[in-house]
């Protein structure tokens, strides 16, 4: 498998001609895990020390993959040294995939504003005709009534509703007057997870999240479990997560497992803390 | 699981696939090089430099020894996998729509687009008549009447072509006599993408009718049937597992209108057989244009709207879980 680029770009010896008191990069290797440490400079001309660290895997391919290892780069890719090329290739964030027990979810807040939409009955207000103003035939033709008697009951009332708070600094559209509080419509998924989480602390090394799965599915459907996993060793650092679909079978999990003799150790189980945001 | 993102295309990813092994995975997108990657740790082997047009297909021969693209600079270009070297050009008449090696390599196929006054076709040439090639004179041009062709796909060795096209037909073409051998309708609009299962018994389309079909490849049988909310653009069907992951979402032209949770631009998998969703990946801001299995069956790749390319390798979780039924 290609490894990672050692030696420093062109752009970084320019930066190192310029300025030689930077530490010169070093490269370290332990335990398979590959340790390069460079020096720059940041935008406040800050020195900073970045590490990069690697695994190394050995794999076992067919004798033409390995040939194939061999070809240089080529086109847009010629200048690139070996390892990937951090402009091109970025690691992302970590995603799950997420298991759906019942089928596709409609959103309840779509189909609630759409319907509302349906029962408003639309009214012109230049000929009071069943459609919108803007698609209104007689559009050129007659001056809109609202012009005509220029007060309406309709809008006196509205205007009235409005508190007068004019203190001119800036009202963020949740905390207006006529918003509703709490969070917006994008947070309550999130929200609706958590509800159903649990903690699992107090669990051996060798656990792995089969394990967990093993000791929870017989309380409910789970939908997500996360197990904290030493980022070098992949050993178990004592403690996961997991959500069921259902807050009950959260409960159920809570009083069924905790003070549980797993591996020589006793379960802790409770009720995951939201995060704080 | 811990997705590798890969950024070589400045537009929007047209299609990827993978050589036969799977250790390279190839991309074209509206941008004019199409790129090559090494699948397992994302690092880029190379880009064709020559097209002036987007690039709407790649093929890659069954050796690795060579690439095929069609792009809307009205040319299809075989290149050299190794070197990136064009190894030959063909002019077309219009914008090439999809293109494909045989099984034996040998042969490649290209479908234009019915555009300029000029008739959709779908033509052949042999590679080892270098004559062909240099003096344009297709092996064979199947001129398709009607619908046009929006995918075609090589199908039972060296001797069908599967083509899917802009009404929702499915077409069988035999080339030896050159005309179609079975036409059918299951879907109600264009059938943008087909790809072929690991045994080539079976093959997947995905359609902008909102549904992905399997059909049998010999008879053109409807076989299963998998039903979205939102357009699929590529289906792609694992080697492994009896399972099919599906891309999609809201039409590209309509994303700035639409949030990215309403635009549903997930992969989904679905069970190949019981036609149910069972799990859905998130990543792409907008929609997956093209999709392919890895095919060791541990991974899979999403080329999408936002220009970026995504290799998916499944978590252990993926191959312990068992579809309840």
């Amino acid at each position: 498998m290609p490894v990672a680029d050692t030696k420093p770009s062109w752009a970084d010896q320019v930066e190192l001609g310029e300025e030689s008191e930077l530490p010169l990069p070093t490269e370290k290797i332990e335990n398979g895990v590959k340790t390069i440490t460079e020096w720059k400079y940041n935008d406040d001309n800050k020195k900073v020390k970045v590490i990069r660290q690697y695994k190394i895997e050995q794999r076992k391919v067919s004798k033409v993959i390995a040939k194939r290892k061999a070809w240089r780069k080529y086109g847009a890719a010629s200048n690139d040294g070996a390892g990937p090329n951090p402009a091109n290739t970025i690691i992302a964030e970590d995603s799950f995939m997420q298991f759906t027990g019942t089928k596709e979810e409609e959103d309840p807040t779509v189909d609630t504003k759409s319907k509302e939409l349906k029962n408003v009955r639309v009214t012109c207000r230049t000929c009071k005709g069943d459609h919108w103003t803007t698609k209104c035939p007689y559009k050129d033709s007659i001056v809109p009534i609202e012009l005509e008697n220029d007060k309406k009951p309709g809008q006196e009332a509205a205007k009235q509703e409005v508190p007068p708070v004019r203190t001119g600094k800036y009202v963020p559209p949740s905390m207006r007057a006529g918003a509703e509080r709490g969070k917006g419509e994008s947070m309550k998924d999130s929200r609706r997870d958590e509800q159903a989480t649990i903690r699992v602390t107090n669990l051996s090394e060798d656990t792995r999240e089969s394990d967990v799965q093993e000791l929870f599915r017989n309380f409910g459907t789970i939908s997500r479990i996360y197990l904290a996993k030493d980022k070098q060793t992949q050993m178990s650092k004592g403690f996961a997560f997991i959500t069921f679909h259902r807050r009950e079978d959260a409960a159920r999990a809570i009083a069924g497992v905790s003070g549980f003799g797993y591996d020589h150790l006793i379960l802790n189980v409770e009720w995951a803390k939201p995060s704080t945001q | 699981m811990k997705p590798l993102m890969l950024h070589g295309h400045e537009r929007s990813v047209t299609q990827i696939k993978y050589n036969r092994e799977g250790d390279l995975l190839f991309s074209c997108s509206k941008d004019t090089e199409p790129n090559v990657w090494w699948s397992l740790n994302g690092e880029r082997l190379g880009t064709f430099k020559g097209h002036t047009g987007a690039c709407w297909c790649i093929d890659v021969k069954w050796d690795t020894s060579s690439v095929i693209t069609g792009s809307a600079d009205n040319t299809v270009r075989v290149w050299d996998c190794k070197t990136g070297a064009c190894l030959h050009k063909v002019d077309v008449n219009t914008a090439v729509r999809s293109c494909g090696f045989s099984y034996s390599g040998n042969l490649i196929m290209y479908s234009t687009d019915k555009t300029m006054g000029k008739e959709c076709t779908i033509n052949l040439y042999d590679l080892r008549d270098a004559a062909q090639m240099k003096n344009n004179e297709p092996l064979l041009t199947m001129l398709v009447s009607g619908s046009k062709v929006t995918s075609a796909i090589w199908a039972s060795m060296d001797e069908t072509i599967v083509s899917g096209h802009e009404n929702g037909d499915v077409c069988k073409w035999d080339i030896k006599t050159g005309s179609i051998v079975k036409t059918v309708r299951e879907h109600s609009k264009n059938v943008v993408d087909l790809q072929m299962n690991e045994d080539q018994s079976m093959f997947i389309t995905a359609s902008k009718d909102n549904h992905a079909k399997l059909f049998d490849l010999a008879t053109l049988d409807l076989l299963k049937s998998y039903k979205t909310e939102r357009p699929v653009n590529s289906a792609s069907i694992s080697p492994i597992k009896p399972h099919v992951v599906l891309g999609g979402g809201q039409e590209a032209m309509d994303v700035t209108t639409t949030s990215t949770r309403h635009g549903k631009f997930d992969a989904r998998l679905y069970h190949m057989v019981f036609e149910e969703e069972f799990a859905r990946v998130k990543g792409h801001f907008g929609p997956i244009n093209s999709l392919a299995f890895n095919p060791d069956g541990k991974s899979y790749s999403s080329g999408g709207e936002d220009g970026y390319i995504r290799v998916n390798t499944f978590d252990p979780h993926y191959f312990e879980f068992e579809f309840e039924f």
